[in-house]
């Protein structure tokens, strides 16, 4: 059966890299006895793909994996792994799904960033109105070996900003992979455009992994 | 400290993971419950010390076998020490991020001898006193073990005391001295130190040097305190503690497996072996008792391999048994074996056959020698069939790269004995082509000779940095059509050579190297030479002196009053045999050699699974 997890990274984990979360959910299989599929050839490996990819620094509410494994029951499966995963990550929820679904990576195309600040003494919610009042937004961006500029408006979702009691916040829906794959320091590079420094960061993080369908964000464990 | 790291520090540095600690199976205990409070100090970076098996067996042995406590500290690579300084951040252990100047003692795993740079930045960021000499009854008391520490006299002045040998029950008798004598000032507490077996503490013995540079004699200056300093060992290593839920890193380091250790100890008797002297006799596990550590250690850390480590692990007398065992019970499940550096006579198609079932591992042999000759003068009982028989078999089961070690400088070593490693690395992608229809890959590493303590080569003469880059070029001005060939930095075996065999004036040096900016020297992309030089003239010290000269017979070494159980009088008919190019058997085989070992230390060789 190929199942999809949606499993949260605290934030003491937001410095591993990709390849060291594959890593981790990996050995963590292992030691959780988990009934995993190997696949053919010479080199054997899991059958499991991380659809969503964290930037080094970022730690993520909602991340997701697909997994193919022989049939157990689903809570057994959360259960296990929830018991052997390392302190600060863990499996929220679980779905079978077909073994024909489309990759995450395919599927998964907006993602929601949250900054958490001190207080700027900066009218955020005007910054916000004024970033997504604009035609283009140019950031530099590293391509292939050059620098390009990049217009990110199109992905620019939506943006907020609030207040709670000491901290300031400000969160940032973006388009991923397609149709304009926005990484995360170029939201900061914006940011910075505007007049709000990095040095007012307290914490930041990814909320969630979104499927757009015209005007609305799935899940990827609802829309499969 | 915890926050500042990870919200301003962190983001700034490289591979950040290296800093923060927190790793699947860390062991953080109560800093007031614990008695002597020890961090082991890895100089140099996290990846690498983090794949140290020694670290892993006293981290585990003294967090859970005592009420003492060990946390972990490694070297911050350049980008994160420059950070540190500009920053103030003291260097901090990974489990509660309490500053290095706050624990009762410091002990450094000093694994090569040139990662003492990285001791002495280390031991600046702690705001800890370099020298012995000037550290206050506050400071930690700062230790060194591991197999560079046989010859501890280089590095005398900045310790406060070594632990010499293997370390499972030493370190916990240390740690258990230091606790019945906390009310002891510090002189006094090293003076106790002093009197387990094992420990060597520097500033209790003095040396005395002729006109011509050579030492006149070396005494203790404390009647309690014995005049050799006797290794430590453990003779029943199924006894011995072993570490069942090693730490899992979250990054990848640099042996990012499991790992079991077969045996201790090798008796094959490779004259140029410093770890087949100093770790004699060998002594092996038993079957039982490694099928029982594969798989607390596979449970506990969901590795997808599992290597089984050893100074010569196809030695180990229940290997096949082992072999097979392994990849019955784990290969389903896509975990694989690990066999490292293979001797080159031991290796069967069988085993090689059983390895590969799961996964195919880089294939690695070490004749060491181009020729016959030359092998005879080192010791190396192998020869050309074996090697061809192995790669034979290799080829056959359908490995298409094999990378081969060798040595340049070798004692008596000639052209011919130069154009012999280039004939045999022919000859052997020859035997490869033969079999395999995709075009083969033959790497040969080519390093520099390095004569240590306690080894036969200890009298001999070490090559120039001339000679090595000579021979260099004669190998490297031959091109060969799939082979390929990787030279070890001849400047580095210099500095190394000098230092292994250096007495207490060559600490000025490394002070004053270090002084220079000299660290992490045993990274090609950080090793400064030039700045070694300098503190070499500087100080009016002729590295030469250390490198080039050939001793006599009766000369008195700077290591000689370690006791490794192996006497000098062995050594040196060792080295006698060596220049006429006679052969040493194995002494399982062909019984003792009388080396001094087993009489002297009241130990036996230890076979487990022999029929």
């Amino acid at each position: 059966m190929r199942l999809r997890a949606e499993y949260s990274v605290g934030p003491h984990l937001k410095f591993l890299a990709n390849l060291d979360m594959m890593h981790l959910m990996e050995r963590t299989l292992r030691r959780a006895k988990i009934p995993y599929l190997l696949s053919e050839g010479f080199n054997p490996h899991i059958k499991m793909s991380l659809g969503t990819i964290l930037p080094v620094g970022v730690w993520g509410q909602k991340e997701y994996f697909d997994l193919d494994i022989k049939p157990m029951p689903i809570a057994d499966f959360i259960e296990a792994m929830n018991q052997a995963l390392p302190p600060g990550i863990y499996i929220r929820k679980c779905c079978e799904i077909l073994p024909l679904a489309p990759a995450l990576m395919k599927v998964i195309n907006a993602a929601d960033y949250i900054f958490m600040m001190q207080c700027t003494g900066l009218d955020l919610e005007n910054i916000a109105a004024q970033i997504l009042s604009q035609d283009k937004i140019l950031v530099n961006s590293k391509g292939k070996n050059k620098m390009l500029t990049k217009d990110l408006r199109p992905g620019l979702y939506d943006i907020n900003a609030e207040r709670q009691d000491e901290v300031e916040i400000i969160m940032a829906r973006v388009s991923v992979n397609e149709p304009l794959n926005i990484r995360f320091d170029e939201i900061l590079d914006v940011f910075v455009q505007y007049g709000i420094n990095k040095k007012y960061m307290l914490d930041f993080w990814r909320r969630g992994n979104y499927i757009r369908k015209g005007e609305h964000y799935y899940s990827p464990l609802e829309k499969v | 400290m915890k926050n500042r790291l990870f919200k301003d520090i962190l983001p700034r540095v490289s591979k950040p993971a290296r800093y923060v600690g927190g790793e699947l199976n860390m062991i953080k205990k109560d800093w007031e419950q614990s008695d002597i409070k020890m961090v082991f100090a890895f100089p140099d970076v996290y990846e690498i010390g983090m794949s140290h098996l020694g670290g892993k067996i006293l981290y585990g042995v003294v967090n859970e076998k005592s009420n003492n406590l060990m946390e972990r500290a490694f070297a911050p690579w350049p980008d994160m020490e420059a950070i540190m300084r500009e920053e103030k951040i003291p260097l901090y252990s990974l489990e509660t991020y309490t500053p290095l100047k706050k624990f009762d003692v410091v002990g450094f795993s000093l694994q090569y001898e040139l990662s003492i740079s990285n001791v002495l930045n280390m031991l600046d960021l702690s705001t800890i006193p370099i020298w012995s000499k000037d550290r206050q009854e506050d400071d930690p008391i700062v230790v060194a073990g591991g197999p560079v520490s046989f010859n501890p006299e280089p590095f005398a002045e900045f310790f406060d005391a070594f632990m010499i040998g293997d370390g499972e029950d030493l370190i916990l008798e240390f740690l258990d001295c230091l606790k019945q004598n906390q009310e002891l000032d510090r002189k006094n507490k090293l003076l106790k130190l002093a009197t387990i077996e094992g420990v060597y503490v520097p500033c209790l013995y003095s040396v005395e040097y002729k006109e011509d540079g050579t030492i006149k004699a070396m005494l203790s200056q404390n009647r309690d305190v014995p005049e050799r300093v006797r290794k430590r060992l453990v003779q029943d290593l199924d006894a011995a503690y072993f570490p069942d839920k090693p730490i899992v890193p979250y990054m990848e380091i640099v042996h990012d497996r499991a790992v079991l250790e077969v045996m201790r100890g090798c008796q094959r008797a490779c004259r140029f072996c410093h770890a087949g002297i100093v770790y004699r006799p060998v002594r092996e596990k038993s079957l039982e008792t490694l099928k029982r550590q594969a798989q607390a250690q596979l449970q506990n850390t969901g590795y997808d391999e599992i290597s089984l480590t050893s100074l010569s692990t196809l030695d180990y007398s229940g290997v096949n048994p082992l072999v097979k065992d392994l990849v019955k019970t784990y290969g389903k499940l896509g975990i694989g074996v690990a066999l490292p550096s293979l001797r080159v006579d031991a290796f069967s198609i069988e085993l090689a056959n059983e390895v590969q079932k799961v996964r195919k591992t880089t294939l690695t042999l070490a004749p060491e020698a181009g020729t016959q000759r030359l092998r005879d003068v080192i010791n190396k009982n192998v020869n050309e069939d074996d090697l061809f028989r192995a790669a034979d078999a290799a080829f056959k089961s359908g490995w298409n790269s094999i990378k081969l070690y060798f040595m340049l400088g070798l004692p008596t070593e000639t052209v011919a004995d130069l154009d012999g490693i280039l004939e045999l690395l022919i000859k052997v992608r020859d035997i490869g082509k033969h079999f395999s229809r995709r075009s083969v890959e033959i790497r040969a590493s080519l390093a520099c000779f390095v004569p240590k303590a306690h080894t036969p080569f200890q009298w001999s003469s070490q090559n120039s940095f001339a000679q090595l880059e000579e021979k260099r070029r004669h190998l490297q001005c031959h091109r060969i059509k799939n082979v390929k060939l990787s030279f070890h930095h001849s400047h580095i075996s210099i500095l190394e050579g000098t230092i292994a065999r250096g007495d207490r004036r060559i600490a000025q040096v490394i002070y004053k190297a270090w002084q220079k900016g000299c660290k992490f020297d045993g990274w090609s992309e950080y090793f400064k030479f030039d700045k070694w030089m300098e503190a070499f003239a500087d100080l009016d010290i002729e590295p030469d002196f250390y490198t080039l000269r050939e001793r006599s017979y009766d000369e008195i070494f700077p290591w000689d009053f370690i006791d490794t159980g192996v006497s000098k009088a062995y050594l040196y008919k060792q080295y006698e045999m060596a220049n006429s190019a006679e052969l040493t058997p194995d002494c399982r085989q062909a019984g003792c050699v009388d080396c001094g070992i087993c009489g002297d230390f009241g130990v036996f060789i230890d076979l487990k699974e022999e029929a």
